[in-house]
């Protein structure tokens, strides 16, 4: 439907004149053979009832509808207009081609969006701040919001529930598998390598632990009351089961290799410690020196299948 | 009522007011509620016919859908037609049915409507006992289109002797323009005219 007449600066020429709608042509087409010309909207809705030029009523069909020529479509996008705001406040005059554009930020648009200044922080169309209420609107968020969650923590459940059904699954064949190794050479070859990519997986999710006082260090700690306690938060971080009691003899100066071994050793190295990658012991002051972490490192420096060093102080 | 429906008739209202039809006195346009649905025209006889002289007053409602559906006109004043029913004003006229361009204007169509009037179709009647008269005996037609303008539509011709012979009806206590259409249905016979009232 076109252009109220009205709206626009001194007289409009018949010609840009819609005969079904009498306003100004908007985006309009025209009759294949006679040329009259309309606007698409109102056009379109004409051929619905009617396949004739409304004006001579020649048959035309809705497919034979042709965009008028440049020379019309010039005319008419040279035409100023006033804003469709205008009853808001608008004193924009605009030619009608550049009136699109401008209707997007016309900032007396009543359904323009505005943040809200009171502090809920909500953006609404211009028209409605007035009513907006902050809690009411908030509320309606909460609740809605509410329902998101409820619905994430049923399929968490779900998951959950899935979750430990594989762990079962996973387990029994963990146990299948180790009764296979013995007597079948493959299995074996497969089962180390799904232990050392466990271990892998392991090292990557725990977070890297930086050393400031390597003089920390105590090399021949109390079973009972430091390794016991560095056991249970290696296997409250899922340390794989089959390297755990490895990792905790490997407490121990005893263990250590050749260059780790005496405080003499140590002392004489003591510049290779840098190139360790340490892996946070968690809640402990600890760190895991893994040995998949560290294959950059001396020979004389490492261990099968890692060090755990644990020190007075100084773990970051 | 829908906007394009308004926006039209509003400007076609002006367009008809504008024109030199109403400065002649030729078309008459008034609106009859605020709502722009509902108007009332006036058309004059057109000269060298027997509607000469007289003022016809139509109705026209313009439907929700204007303008892709006609307006819906019909005489108010009674006419003596073929092509509009004595009894309702019902005009049979192509363009305010099948023949309907929404490009029509109010002003179009009732200088159609005038037009029509100069130029009767006896062979697609609204009306069939005038289409009848008309095709059979058209003095008769004439004289009783003029009557009936006379009568209805102020007209300047009296034709004395129909005037005496619905006045011999009344004054026997019909009703008159019961009387003026049984005449006329059958040719000014008074005889059969009376038949036919108090069978």
């Amino acid at each position: 439907m076109g252009f109220d007449i009205k709206r626009f600066q001194g007289d409009v020429d018949e010609e840009l004149i819609c005969p079904i709608c009498s306003g100004v042509l908007e985006d309009p087409l025209q009759a294949p053979a006679c040329e009259h010309a309309f606007c698409r909207a109102c056009i379109t809705e004409w051929i619905s009832r009617q396949p004739t030029c409304p004006v001579d009523r020649q048959a035309v069909t809705a497919s034979q509808l042709r965009p008028v020529p440049r020379i019309l479509r010039n005319l008419l996008s040279r035409l100023c207009t006033s804003c469709d705001n205008a009853p808001h406040g608008c004193n924009a005059v605009l030619k009608l081609d550049s009136l699109a554009s401008h209707l997007v930020d016309c900032e007396y648009n009543p359904k323009r969006l505005m943040p809200c200044e009171a502090g809920c922080g909500l953006v609404i169309p211009k028209d409605e701040l007035a009513e907006h209420n902050c809690v009411r609107e908030l509320r309606v968020l909460i609740a809605s919001q509410q329902g998101k969650l409820t619905d994430y923590q049923q399929e968490l459940t779900e998951q959950r529930l899935i979750i430990n059904e594989h762990k079962r699954e996973l387990a029994l064949l963990k146990e299948f598998m180790r009764a296979m190794r013995v007597s079948n050479p493959a299995m074996r070859a497969l089962a180390d390598q799904m232990e050392r990519e466990e271990v892998v997986r392991w090292a990557s999710s725990l977070a890297r632990a930086r050393v400031t006082r390597w003089g920390g260090m105590i090399s021949t700690p109390d079973d009972v009351l430091q390794v016991m306690m560095i056991k249970r938060s290696l296997s409250e971080s899922g340390c794989p089961s089959h390297i755990i009691d490895d990792l905790m003899e490997n407490c121990h100066e005893r263990r250590w290799p050749p260059g780790l071994s005496s405080l003499e050793t140590r002392q004489n190295n003591r510049r290779l410690y840098e190139k360790y990658v340490c892996k946070r012991v968690p809640g402990k002051q600890a760190v895991l020196v893994l040995q998949c972490d560290n294959t950059h490192v001396d020979e004389h420096m490492m261990v099968e299948p890692g060090l755990v060093m644990i020190f007075a102080h100084g773990i970051e | 009522m829908a906007n394009i429906a308004a926006k039209r008739i509003k400007r076609e209202f002006k367009e008809v007011m504008k024109s030199e039809e109403v400065a002649d006195g030729t078309l008459k346009l008034e609106l009859v509620n605020n709502s722009w649905t509902e108007l009332k025209g006036q058309i004059a006889g057109p000269s060298e016919t027997p509607y000469e002289g007289g003022k016809f007053i139509l109705e026209i409602k313009v439907p929700e859908t204007y303008p892709f559906n006609p307006p819906k006109i019909r005489f108010l004043t009674r006419i003596w037609h073929p092509n509009v029913s004595s009894v309702t004003g019902a005009i049979c006229l192509d363009i305010l049915k099948d023949q309907w361009a929404a490009a029509l204007t109010l002003r179009t169509v009732l200088l159609s409507i005038q037009a029509l009037l100069s130029a009767a179709e006896p062979n697609d009647p609204q009306d069939a006992v005038v289409a009848k008269q008309y095709r059979e005996n058209i003095e008769l037609f004439h004289l009783t289109a003029q009557h009936w303008t006379n009568v209805y539509a102020g007209g300047p011709n009296v034709i004395l002797d129909f005037v005496q012979k619905v006045q011999m009806l009344t004054d026997m206590g019909v009703d008159e323009n019961q009387a003026r259409v049984a005449l006329s249905t059958f040719d000014w016979e008074l005889e059969r005219a009376t038949e036919q009232l108090f069978s």
